[in-house]
């Protein structure tokens, strides 16, 4: 028979490879449901289905077409090749501007359509939106 | 301009004197003639020539001299002087001298205050200190010099960016550089005591001085981060797992698992290994760091040009420092004098032991999640980014046994429990701390398992750690001090997260709106002038007693408009309140927050990094 | 022995991970437009700088010359340093300078140009970059050397330098 140490030992030996399998599997398992995958609107027109994963859309916010109510925003993606129209209620970021870069963050309803739940703006400095520029001069 | 030349080449000597340290320091450990005497001066002016570089860069961005590019590219006339000086760190450039200036300064207290060590191991820290100085001059030097000059000179510059012109994004820098480079003494001390097989309790006692210093640093350093986020970026959270984040956390987590391991090896001579396997690990991940975010590597929307080149230096260099560590340690690593005693499951060690398994871990998860999508990205060409359910799925079920060893452990004695049995005062505890988060959640019906089970770990750690605090006559006041600082962290950011109310909605002048009990009038909008942006300022009351004026300002130089939320703070809940421009258009884009306990996150970080500072005083009373 | 089978699993690994990080490096995962040699040059209008008016590209690029579209800014310092190659150029006989003036103000282009002469035959505004990104631009500055077809010859990314300056007059040749 083994002595007390060993045995002890080898229990130790196995909880430990045990535990290691355990959070190697959990930690892939989590990545695989939580990671975002990025999409421009074009990469959207060539998906051959609509998942229903949250995914970000990156481009620009098409010159015109951001429209506001009180419930929410909604404005056009482009990549000067497709557009996706988005709706959004939520706050919205300093950079998110027409004719700048933005991400949304949210899900696809079909090819043309996305809801999104957050959105993210890329910082550019040496671009202002005109449009806010003369509002303030008339001031 | 003279202080351009005076800049660039005090770096240059202060290069060269690296080298010749370097060598000197060679040339005595290879003809043991181990005298370090005449060192002092040489490390005193390779700190006195970074720091002239280093002030001389200061003064072009005072003057605003914009034949510097550094400055031409950061600064302009009109912004406040104190942002002037502090535009000097908030670019790449700066921000490495700095580093290297805080480096080279640490070299120079290191070399004063070792006198207790081995020459031969404080020779060789020395080598290890100026191979890693020598790497940060000549990346300085070549490739982000920040004495380049513009010809003609410019009138103006480009101007800092607004969202970075903040008295608290000011001095973050400097704080959380001093943690980050505090690391290299230890990685330098780590590989130099193991190849002069010298892990043990002294080396442990004396580098312990070191990571408390770095410790405090990075602690402080990542809460004027996070306070600033709270504030500036107007998303109302103190957290949001962003890459750059988690770049500063995995140091500290890494730091905070070694901080525990030389207490056993001072105590018991034991983890000798561990203990540098980790002193590597701090310093790699901190250097990592840097990697991830002056490369430009992390950002995956809509970046113009940036420079590869830097990038590739520093990866060079982090692999080389990676590939060297590890040769060393598989070198020496079976000369580590162990205490080979097993540890009995019920002592501190053990304890001590589990709970750095569970920091490992959760720096593992912090680490796969910021670096996953550069690895999917190269090798499948997708483009992903990690959200924050994946870190709060993975840490937070693994918190709950983590903080029951960090209650239960403190009050276990070193080497072995007495006798197996089951202290029963601490399980009546742990049950009455069940029934109470039971009852709490049940008020705020938020009854979940994991939520029910993770509020009564924090509590029970929260009541042991206050027990000792008023029992324990001081014995160990630093540790408990710290412990019940995070136990107060944890509750708060508990509390905070299931009880914050938020509204975000797009509201115009005149607009009323009920948000639970709160009635949040927009009464008017005004805008004003200050030298170097213009602001719309929103007057919103809120129950007719609240009045809040949150901002937008446009900034002139460069143009960027940032939002100021008013934030209204108690002891008990913050308000928040922010807005946002969306379109010239009569809509403003307003945020409404209650966040309960927001103060007591800062209050309870600053309480932990004060227990952190006791232990120096504690052992200079002694 | 055991150590040294440990020592090569952590040393493929690491050297695993360099790879990957290196190559992460080389291919910058931003969000870009694409790189097209030998493609044709989508046309596009836009303001000129002076007048304000608003001309179509292809309504300039007639004759049987070579055309040199150069993205700039007052701001970006390599502008500065490739413009003596820009001046030199502009003195060559087949080669037409066209600027592309990126999100700048327009005070400071104007002090830009009078500081440093005019090369430019004529300078569109890209006050929002929108026209570069277009073009298939990474940023400023960044050179095309077109024919009268609008088909791109050459695409210098970053300032002009003595290297690429005498590409460009062997190809113009």
């Amino acid at each position: 028979m083994y002595g007390k140490k060993v045995k002890l030992r080898i229990l130790f030996l196995v909880i430990l490879l045990s535990s290691i399998v355990l959070t190697i599997f959990l930690v892939l398992k989590s990545l695989e449901e939580n990671v975002i995958y990025f999409l421009s609107p074009t990469d959207v027109k060539n998906l051959n289905e609509i998942k229903y994963d949250k995914i970000r859309v990156g481009g620009m916010v098409k010159n015109n077409s951001v429209k506001i109510n009180s419930q929410k925003i909604t404005f056009i993606i482009t990549d000067f090749k497709n557009e996706i129209n988005v709706t959004y209620s939520g706050l919205v970021p300093n950079l998110f501007q027409e004719d700048k870069g933005v991400v949304a963050e949210g899900f696809l309803k079909d090819k043309n359509y996305f809801k999104a739940e957050k959105i993210l703006a890329k910082h550019d400095e040496n671009y202002m939106p005109p449009e806010i520029k003369e509002k303030l001069g008339e001031k | 301009m003279i202080l351009n030349y005076i800049g660039s080449y005090s770096l240059l000597f202060s290069l060269l004197i690296s080298a010749i340290i370097f060598l000197i320091s060679i040339f005595s450990i290879q003809n043991k003639k181990e005298s370090i005497r005449n060192l002092n001066k040489l490390f005193f002016f390779q700190f006195f020539l970074v720091l002239i570089s280093f002030l001389s860069l200061i003064i072009l961005f005072v003057i605003s001299e914009f034949s510097n590019t550094t400055v031409f590219n950061n600064s302009h006339t009109n912004k406040p002087l104190l942002y002037k000086i502090s535009g000097t760190w908030g670019n790449h450039e700066g921000s490495l001298i700095l580093w290297l200036m805080i480096l080279t300064f640490f070299v120079f207290i290191y070399f004063l205050k070792s006198n207790t060590r081995p020459i031969r191991e404080r020779l060789f820290t020395i080598v290890f200190q100026e191979i890693i100085i020598i790497g940060f001059s000549i990346f300085l030097l070549k490739t982000s010099n920040p004495f380049n000059q513009v010809i003609p000179t410019p009138d103006q510059g480009l101007g800092l960016n607004p969202i970075l012109q903040d008295p608290i994004l000011a001095i973050h820098p400097p704080v959380l550089y001093l943690g980050y480079v505090s690391t290299s003494l230890i990685f330098s001390s780590a590989l130099a005591s193991l190849i002069c097989l010298n892990v043990n309790r002294e080396w442990a006692s004396f580098i312990k001085n070191w990571i408390f210093v770095s410790w405090i640093f990075l602690t402080l350093g990542i809460l004027l981060g996070s306070i600033w986020a709270y504030y500036e970026l107007g998303w109302g959270g103190f957290w949001f797992w962003d890459p750059v984040e988690n770049i500063s956390l995995m140091p500290w987590l890494c730091l905070t698992a070694l901080l525990h391991c030389t207490l056993v090896l001072e105590k018991r001579s034991s983890l000798g290994s561990w203990t540098i396997i980790l002193s590597i690990v701090s310093f790699t991940l901190s250097v990592c760091g840097t990697f991830l975010v002056r490369s430009g590597i992390l950002n995956s929307v809509h970046t113009f040009a940036n420079d590869p080149d830097r990038g590739v230096y520093i990866l060079i260099f982090l692999f080389f420092l990676i590939f060297s560590s590890l040769i060393i340690y598989f070198l020496y690593q079976d000369k580590i004098i162990s205490n080979k005693d097993h540890f009995n499951f019920l002592s501190k060690e053990s304890s001590i032991l589990i709970n750095n398994w569970f920091v490992m871990y959760f720096l593992s998860v912090v680490l796969i999640g910021t670096i996953y999508p550069i690895f999917l990205e190269v090798l499948s060409n997708e483009k992903i980014s990690v959200g924050p359910p994946f870190f709060n799925k993975l840490i937070i079920p693994f918190l709950i046994p983590f903080l029951i060893f960090m209650a239960i452990g403190p009050n276990l004695k070193w080497i072995k429990a007495k006798k197996f049995k089951i202290p029963i005062r601490l399980s009546i505890l742990l049950f009455i701390n069940l029934v109470i988060a039971f009852l709490v959640l049940k008020i705020f019906d938020e009854v979940t398992l994991k939520l029910t089970l993770l509020l009564t770990a924090s509590f029970y750690l929260f009541f042991i750690t206050f027990k000792d605090l008023i029992k324990k006559e001081y014995k160990n006041i630093s540790q408990t001090i710290s412990h019940f600082g995070f136990s107060l962290l944890i509750l708060s950011i508990i509390l905070n997260s299931f009880l914050s109310k938020e509204i975000i909605t797009n509201l115009k002048v005149g607009d009323e709106i009920n948000f639970q009990e709160n009635i949040i009038k927009f009464k008017k909008i005004e805008s004003s002038f200050s030298s170097n942006y213009q602001s719309l300022i929103g007057y919103f009351e809120i129950n007719n007693k609240h009045l809040f004026t949150p901002e937008v300002r446009i900034y002139d130089q460069p143009e960027v408009i940032t939002s100021e939320a008013d934030i209204k703070t108690n002891l008990f809940k913050d308000r928040f309140l922010v807005i946002n421009l969306v379109k010239d258009n009569d809509y403003l884009n307003v945020r409404y927050q209650e966040k309960p306990l927001m103060i007591w996150i800062w209050l309870s970080t600053i309480l932990i990094t004060i227990g952190g500072s006791l232990s120096f005083i504690k052992k200079y009373e002694k | 022995m055991k150590n040294k089978y440990l020592l090569t699993i952590f040393i493929i690994f690491f050297t695993f991970c360099f790879i990957i990080l290196f190559k992460g490096l080389k291919n910058p995962n931003t969000y870009q437009p694409e790189f097209n040699q030998n493609r044709v040059l989508s046309d596009f209008t836009s303001t000129e700088f002076f007048s304000d008016e608003k001309i179509k590209l292809s309504t300039i690029v007639t004759d049987e010359k070579y055309y040199l579209i150069n993205i700039w800014a007052s701001w970006c310092i390599p502008c500065r340093k490739e413009h003596k190659f820009l001046i030199k150029l502009q003195k060559q006989e087949k080669i037409k300078l066209i600027g592309i003036n990126y999100k700048d103000k327009f005070k400071n282009a104007k002090n830009f140009l009078n500081d440093f002469e005019n090369p430019y035959q004529i300078i569109f505004k890209d006050k929002n970059g929108i026209v570069s990104i277009e073009l298939g631009a990474y940023g400023v500055p960044e050179t095309f050397l077109i024919n009268k077809n609008l088909q791109i010859i050459k695409k210098i990314i970053g300032p002009i330098n003595p290297k690429t300056y005498n590409e460009i007059i062997e190809i113009i040749k």
